[in-house]
């Protein structure tokens, strides 16, 4: 016995049947894909999954809202606190939206690594990956820049055990996501088409760079109009193919993959794309009721809503209100009216009405319903809508606000109204928006507006106001309007619904405890401590 | 005086040869010292004897029948007609002395040892003096010594327990011994006939104790073990071997936490030892093989052994950190004449306390005064937890069947436990048989043993893979009260909108689920004994687990009617092979007064572990249930998972261990173990060395000590051992890829290749350093003894996930060598038997340990924290916070949040501020910083009171327990006393004004703050068994019968309000209440064994 154990007795077990022992791969070309694939998932997990970016741009701004309703939505009263400006550094909004964008970051630095070093061996079209990986990793910072300002720039995956990164100035990440697009937008793909579907191709790195752009005078403190019309102009002149479409509605249907006016997507598929939350907006905003009226394949748990004062500023006649928002009585599928099942409307009719009496409490029927994106009928938990993060109608209000900031209107004004002619199709003279009227301030009846307060600010002292309601129209429900609002020196003035201004600070994130914790180097942003 | 010239001339004695041989039993003359081999060869019986006493001397006994006699039946036939008789020294030893030299010593005739003497050797003056002995379960004790009291008139009690002794004196004293037993002295005035019980003796010198691989006399134990024997288990409905242990042994904290029949007892030894909680549980070893404590069947077990102490766990290297549990198991022996033993019960359960909710009444009473919407009276009264609850029926029968003689001998038993839980479709049900043979060739120089134990399993499950799932206990405790069973049509009624929301009872019916498993083992040990004094050992075993579960939910399930399922099912198998092969070498030697032991081996230990699931639903009808899983429509959809695993991991050590005494005064040993995990591979350091030592010194060896009549025997010990911590993840050290979520390229949905760990190749044992100095004592013949410990275990290197910031880092933790942990405390275990009367017996235990607990460190070298802290532990939804925090430092356990100091008029929150005043609710940030230690949830002071009592033929035994000094989270109060959400019910206490000012406002939300933290301080009166024993049953092949009747978790004293004070202990979140815990019971047994 003896014997028998001297040849193997001291062997330890090396084979992993699940996971691949990373010493023990060796990657060839056909894996590429599958290794710049895990890069670009992170962008719809940061975005859309719960209590992450989504919320970070949307429940802090004044068009949504998730009040307490009589099935929860309490949930330690993260969302009144995003809603009121109380969020601190340890709530999950802010931690989520921290790593799940650092994720990708993290993911772009390996491949570049790997495809570097030659540990990824790619034979040719190398230098092409790397560029896209950099602009892919400027597209997170983009995120970081915006909601967080101060982070640290991370470009290095081999670095010596124990490295902390140092954190970096909002003016150095804004220097480093420019510079990264411009030194590689050139080696992109010029293609619009399914092999560069969801992925970086230079007309999306122009418009990302627009964006960077856009806010610029935000992110850096210096602002850049006529670069954001320059880069615009590109995408504009490119002759990829991106048009509007006739109906804004059509950007956002389940099958929306082959869509013209899209010009950087995040690909869903309910049947790919499983993660719990991958994008469930529907699920987080219908009443339980609901489920009848699209035969969903589960029961939703209701919740977010539009806030009365943002619905009221709509023209009704504009399409995108009757088109992006779910009101009024709701139906079965085959045409009964639904009732209420829960608190105080038990029994009653289930009509959406809008009216929310704050963030601390509501009933089923308070507030108008997000419907932009389609809602399948039979749609499970997952939907199948491709989300559109970048698209063409931006690009086209991207150039009209910078034209407007620049004094020239008139352009501006025709840009705007071409725009909204699809909206208008019924009154065709509504969609023209002259100059004058962009000049004006905002229409939105600013103030708080709850069941204990009620005051008046109005939106008229806001500079182009008028404008950033354009804006709130046509990109409602896109994860954007806190950037809008901060623009447009909105965000951390104004009230409305429950919340008032808690201070200018709010404008950028705490950084997460938990990172500080990590890492001695980090320091908290201005306001937080 | 005669005690001591006795003594010196056994020791004269014990100079002379032990006989080990084997002559063919032929002949017709044998000499008596053959006679004697014989004797040893088919008794396994071994002699001392003055050689020049059998000289010459011989006997005509017919030997070739032997095997189907008793020993004392051969021996009385060939040493009586010599006027040589046998003394029984303890089992299988026997002194061989004249006759005449007994008598010549006493200096009065008496009759003579082993069994009734030639009568004509009988003086008139005393009488005759019959009965039986028995334990204090019933079981007669055979080859107790009954002597006259002040002579060496001396009988032995045969097989059944009975004795005969002729006595002298007029007012005669029995002294009544055994091995393993408290003596006892009973005046014998006028009867003729009486029976005696003999209680356990909890701490006996000569008890053999189990350590790793091997056994040393108890006297000679220089670490901390503790031994209980099947006498003093815990009785009753015990869902496992562990809960036989509860409140035994100080500072081993066994609680039952849940109340599923198919859960088990967790086991804390010396505080927690581990910050990921990853195997906190002590290795069990079952016969030397590691198992668990469900591998045998309870009633199946002889003894247990805890190796408390890392002096006496480092021989088990990286399994050792949270102790071992040694189990030994019924053994079959030549002891035993083919026996038949029966044993079993049947008991019924409630639940311990029911938590005190919202009735019907309440509720319309509510709408009535205006504090409740009418809308929420839906027009019945349901008791929702009466509606899921049984009244349990469970029983257990044991059979154990004996036989064979020394050569070859076997144990067979058979286990059947049908257990029943306080819900319905709760229950469990194991059939174990285990086979145990022992074969000994060449005049036992070779020895087999070959054992099989198979189980097989069975429940049913009202969850995927879960037993009871407790999600639907909460669903009972949340449900509207004037919600009916049924809607107008017949169905179960559901609300599907309202979140979190199912009628129980659908999830119960509508619900068909089955979890069978299989566990068998065999094993064989070969030991040859080539010379005297050496031992060469192989253990060899195999062990297979193999699981299948099936899981459906029909079309009428909350799954279909809320998530469109259509039909759901699930199949899952798991199949876990063990393979062990041990090999060790022993040496004894004994050179004058130096006694050696050397003991050398080789470990090799490789588990194969394979698991696979399936899902799916849209089925066209309920009536496969699981059993047609192929006909669903979203496996084919693609939307149903899929799953499986398959792991291997080895587990190499090379071990030693030396023992040495001097004079039996100075003990030493030192162990050594050298260990390797495949779950370390690709680590720099995957081997890791465990060392130990301890000493004792038995200072009631000493000559000083020789003429104090006060203490039996003093030990001091000291010892000193490092052990690991077996990780559980494989692959720790190295990088991992894995595919991960979809991406579409080029239209092609394709897999993902992403990182799933950092890589930390300095990855290395967790190690614990233990240290621990005890005492043992026992005092006036036995009557008092105990022990006291004092441990301190600094643990080093302990696992964390630690926190790294991502980039550079691929993935935001790493798992590294960081933390240091300490545990110290004191344990003292005292028995006592009070009185000790011929018909009364009284023999109490008392144990009290303290454990403090904390986190010294968690940096290391490349890791440092900025904080001094992580918070762990979670409230679940929707309050959705950390429950805990370790600081480092501070105490394990303890708990964080917000802390309440007041209520307002109108039922709002004053909290305690950051400064110390209090902050109303709405200017109270509830940020991190707002939080404060409100307790901490492990008991500083653990208590065990145990007694049993002997009257006559009745016995009464009362185990207790407390934990003092700590703190619960009371789950069920912090979300069932919450007035914000109407749609679920609430406790009735929800109504009670908080701090006597006013009921909580509406307003609140649900919070974890420090309210809902309570004193968890407790005394349990745990299991009370009173039984009485029928001597002569007066049916003929039934020797001796027992009944008893038992309750477990019969009172407590506690001021906690939740339903059990004995929680979660392990882990870094000790005292969380989990709302959905199964609830304890209060279990109600009755119960007979029977010897036939």
């Amino acid at each position: 016995m003896l014997m028998l154990c001297m040849f193997s007795c001291t062997k330890l077990k090396d084979k992993s049947y699940n996971q691949i022992i990373a010493s023990q791969f060796n990657p060839t070309g056909d894996d590429l894909t599958s290794l710049v694939g895990a890069a670009y998932i992170n962008w719809r997990a940061l975005l859309l999954q719960w209590n992450s970016v989504s919320r970070a741009q949307e429940s802090s701004a004044d068009e949504l809202v998730t009040p307490a309703r009589p099935n929860g939505w309490v949930d330690g009263g993260i969302y009144r606190r995003m809603h009121e400006h109380k969020w601190t550094a340890d709530d999950d909004v802010i931690g989520n939206s921290w790593t799940r964008t650092f994720a990708g970051i993290t993911n772009c630095n390996r491949i570049i690594y790997q495809l570097e070093s030659g540990s990824i061996p790619l034979t040719s079209g190398k230098e092409n990956v790397v560029a896209e990986m950099k602009v892919l990793r400027a597209s997170y910072y983009y995120v970081l820049c915006d909601l967080f300002g101060n982070v640290p720039i991370v470009t290095d995956f081999n670095v010596p055990d124990g490295f902390l990164p140092e954190q970096n100035t909002r003016k150095e990440v804004y220097d480093f996501v420019v510079k990264e697009i411009s030194d590689n937008i050139s080696l992109l793909s010029e293609k619009n088409d399914q092999s560069t579907y969801g992925r970086f191709n230079q007309w999306a790195a122009h418009t990302l760079l627009a964006k960077m752009y856009l806010n610029a005078e935000v992110f850096s403190g210096t602002a850049a109009w006529d670069k954001c019309i320059e880069e615009c102009d590109k995408v504009i002149t490119s002759g990829a193919g991106y048009v509007l479409e006739n109906n804004q509605k059509d950007v956002f249907k389940t099958d929306n993959e082959n869509s013209k006016e899209i010009i950087f997507a995040l690909p869903l598929d309910e049947n790919y794309v499983t993660d719990w939350n991958a994008f469930d907006i529907h699920m987080q905003t219908l009443e339980p009721e609901n489920q009848a009226t699209y035969n969903l394949k589960s029961t939703p748990w209701g919740g977010i809503c539009a806030t009365p004062q943002f619905i009221n500023s709509y023209d009704k006649e504009d399409a995108r209100y009757t088109d992006n928002w779910i009101m009024g009585q709701q139906y079965t599928a085959g045409g009964d009216a639904l009732m209420g099942t829960m608190g105080a409307y038990t029994g009653k009719p289930l009509v959406y009405v809008n009216e929310v009496p704050g963030v601390d409490q509501s009933e089923e029927v308070h507030g108008y319903r997000l419907g932009k994106f389609e809602i399948k009928m039979g749609a499970n938990v997952q939907l199948s809508n491709d989300w559109p993060l970048f698209r063409y109608a931006d690009i086209l209000m991207m150039k009209a606000e910078s034209l407007l900031r620049t004094g020239k209107a008139e352009e501006a004004a025709a840009i705007v109204t071409a725009v909204r002619q699809r909206d208008f199709k019924a009154n065709p003279s509504k969609a023209t928006v002259t100059s004058a009227a962009l000049m004006k301030g905002s229409s939105y009846d600013y103030g708080l507006r709850n069941h204990l307060n009620t005051t008046t600010e109005g939106g008229a002292d806001i500079v182009y106001g008028r404008f950033l309601d354009e804006l709130g129209w046509e990109f409602a429900q896109e994860v954007r309007r806190r950037q809008d609002m901060i623009r447009f020196n909105a965000f951390t003035k104004k009230s409305w619904l429950s919340h008032t201004p808690n201070g200018d600070y709010r404008k950028l994130y705490p950084i997460p405890r938990i990172e500080l914790d990590k890492n001695a180097n980090l320091h908290q942003n201005d306001g937080y401590n | 005086m005669i005690a001591y010239h006795l003594r010196k001339y056994l020791i004269a004695l014990l100079c002379m040869c032990m006989l080990f041989s084997g002559v063919s039993a032929q002949e017709k003359n044998t000499s008596l010292q053959d006679a004697l081999k014989k004797v040893t060869q088919a008794f396994g019986i071994q002699f001392v004897y003055d050689p020049e006493l059998l000289a010459g001397k011989s006997t005509d006994y017919d030997f070739s029948n032997v095997s189907k006699k008793s020993a004392e039946e051969v021996l009385k036939a060939v040493l009586y007609p010599h006027n040589i008789v046998f003394l029984y020294v303890k089992p299988k030893y026997y002194t061989i002395v004249s006759k005449d030299r007994i008598e010549n010593e006493t200096k009065q005739p008496t009759h003579q040892s082993a069994s009734q003497v030639p009568e004509q050797t009988a003086t008139q003056a005393g009488k005759n003096i019959s009965g039986t002995i028995t334990d204090s379960t019933g079981k007669a004790v055979a080859m107790v010594n009954v002597t006259e009291k002040g002579t060496r008139n001396t009988v032995m009690s045969a097989q059944d327990g009975s004795f005969t002794i002729k006595t002298n004196a007029p007012n005669p004293v029995l002294v009544v011994s055994s091995v393993g037993y408290v003596s006892r002295e009973l005046p014998v005035a006028n009867e003729d006939n009486i029976n005696i019980i003999l209680s356990a003796e909890v701490s006996n010198l000569n008890e053999v104790v189990v350590i790793g691989y091997g056994i040393q006399k108890k006297a000679d134990v220089t670490s901390s073990v503790a031994t209980i024997k099947s006498e003093n288990f815990v009785k009753g409905t015990v869902l496992d071997a562990g809960q036989l242990l509860q409140g035994k042994v100080a500072g081993l904290s066994v609680s039952a936490p849940s109340g599923d029949p198919t859960s088990g007892s967790q086991i804390l030894l010396r505080g927690s030892t581990t910050i990921l909680g990853a195997n906190a549980n002590p290795l069990i070893l079952i016969d030397g093989i590691p198992g668990d404590l469900k591998t045998v069947a309870p009633e199946d077990i002889e003894s247990m052994d805890v190796l408390k102490d890392g002096s006496a766990a480092a021989i088990y290297g990286t399994r050792g950190t949270n102790g071992v549990i040694i189990v030994t198991t019924r053994r079959a022996s030549g002891n035993f004449t083919n026996a038949v033993e029966y044993s079993g019960y049947v008991s019924t359960q409630t639940i311990a306390r029911k938590m005190d909710m919202l009735t019907a009444a309440d509720y319309r009473k509510q709408i009535a005064d205006g504090t409740r919407d009418a809308s929420w009276d839906l027009g019945s009264s349901t008791d929702w937890l009466k509606e899921i609850s049984q009244t349990p029926i469970s029983h257990v029968h044991n059979l154990t069947f004996r036989g064979g003689n020394s050569r070859t001998n076997y144990l067979a038993n058979v286990n059947y436990r049908m257990l029943e839980g306080i819900f319905k479709k709760s229950d469990n049900n194991t059939f174990t048989g285990r086979v145990d043979i022992n074969h000994s060739m060449f005049n036992d120089k070779l020895k087999f043993n070959f054992g099989v134990i198979s189980s097989q399993n069975k429940y049913t499950t009202t969850g995927d893979g879960a037993s009871f799932n407790g999600y639907t206990y909460r669903q009972a405790l949340i449900r509207n009260p004037t919600s009916p069973v049924y809607d107008s049509t017949g169905k179960w009624y559901e609300q599907t909108g309202l979140f979190n929301y199912e009628n129980p009872l659908s999830r119960l019916y509508e619900s068909d689920g089955q979890n069978t498993s299989q566990n068998t083992r065999y094993n064989t040990n070969i030991s040859l004994t080539p010379i005297r004094g050496l031992k060469l050992n192989a253990l060899l075993s195999y062990t297979k687990f193999n699981q299948t579960r099936g899981y459906s939910e029909t079309k009428q399930h909350i799954s279909t009617l809320r998530d469109g399922k259509n039909g759901y099912a699930s199949v899952g198998g798991i199949e876990s092979v063990d393979r062990l092969m041990e090999l060790t070498a022993q040496y004894n030697k004994t050179i004058d007064a130096h006694k050696f032991s050397v003991l050398a081996g080789y470990s090799y230990q490789e588990n194969e572990y394979r698991e696979n699931w399936m899902q799916n639903w849209d089925f066209p009808t309920d009536l496969f249930g699981y059993n047609n899983i192929g006909i669903g429509k979203a496996l084919k959809e693609g939307l149903a998972p899929t799953y499986s695993y398959k792991g291997v991991t080895n587990l190499i050590g090379f071990f030693g261990r030396l023992t040495y005494s001097y004079k039996d005064r100075y003990l030493l040993l030192g162990s050594l173990r050298y260990e390797a995990a495949s779950q370390l591979y690709g680590t720099k350091k995957p081997w890791g060395l465990f060392p130990a030592a301890s000493v004792g010194w038995r200072i009631t060896n000493e000559p000083f000590m020789q003429g104090q009549r006060i203490f039996d025997d003093l030990k001091l010990r000291a010892g000193y051992g490092v052990t690991g911590t077996q990780p559980n993840s494989l692959f720790l050290g190295v990088a991992l890829l894995n595919y991960g979520g979809y991406f579409l390229s080029n239209g092609q949905w394709i897999q993902t290749l992403t990182p799933s760990q950092n890589p930390n190749p300095n990855l290395r044992w967790e190690e614990k350093h233990e240290s621990n100095i005890g005492i043992d004592f026992s005092m006036f013949k036995g009557r008092i003894s105990g022990s006291v410990d004092y441990y301190v275990r600094n643990i080093n290197g302990l696992l964390y996930d630690y926190q790294v910031p991502s980039p550079p880092n691929l993935y935001t933790s790493t798992r590294a060598n960081v933390g240091k942990m300490q545990n110290k405390g004191i344990e003292v275990i005292v028995n006592y038997t009070p009185v000790q009367t011929r018909t009364f017996s009284w023999t109490t235990s008392v144990n009290f340990s303290t454990n403090s607990n904390k986190l010294a460190s968690l940096s290391n070298d490349l890791y440092k924290l900025n904080t001094n802290y992580f918070t762990t532990g979670g409230t679940g939804e929707p309050i959705q916070t950390f429950t805990h925090i370790v600081e480092i430092g501070k105490n394990i356990g303890d708990f964080y949040g917000f802390k309440v100091t007041d209520v307002t008029d109108d039922g709002k929150w004053i909290y305690e501020g950051k400064d110390g005043k209090p902050v109303q609710y709405n200017d109270f940030n509830h940020a991190f910083e707002d939080k404060k230690v409100l307790g901490n949830g492990l008991p500083k002071y653990y208590a065990g009171w145990n007694n049993n009592f002997s009257y006559k033929n009745w016995d009464m035994a009362i185990t207790m327990r407390g934990a003092f000094k700590y703190q619960i989270l009371n789950f069920q109060r912090m979300y069932y006393e919450n007035t914000n959400l109407q749609q679920y019910n609430r406790l009735k206490s929800a109504y009670d004004k908080v701090f006597g000012k006013a009921v909580l406002s509406k307003e609140m939300p649900l919070e974890f703050n420090s309210y809902y933290v309570e004193n968890g301080d407790f005394w349990k009166v745990d299991n009370v068994t009173i039984g009485y024993n029928f001597r002569k049953t007066g049916v003929k092949f039934i020797k001796s019968a027992r009944l008893y009747v038992s309750t477990l978790n019969t009172f407590t004293i506690t001021g906690y309000k939740g339903i059990d004070p004995e929680v979660n202990r392990l882990g870094l979140n000790p005292g969380d209440d989990d709302r959905d815990k199964y609830p304890t019971t209060r279990t109600y047994t009755f119960g007979v064994n029977l010897n036939f």
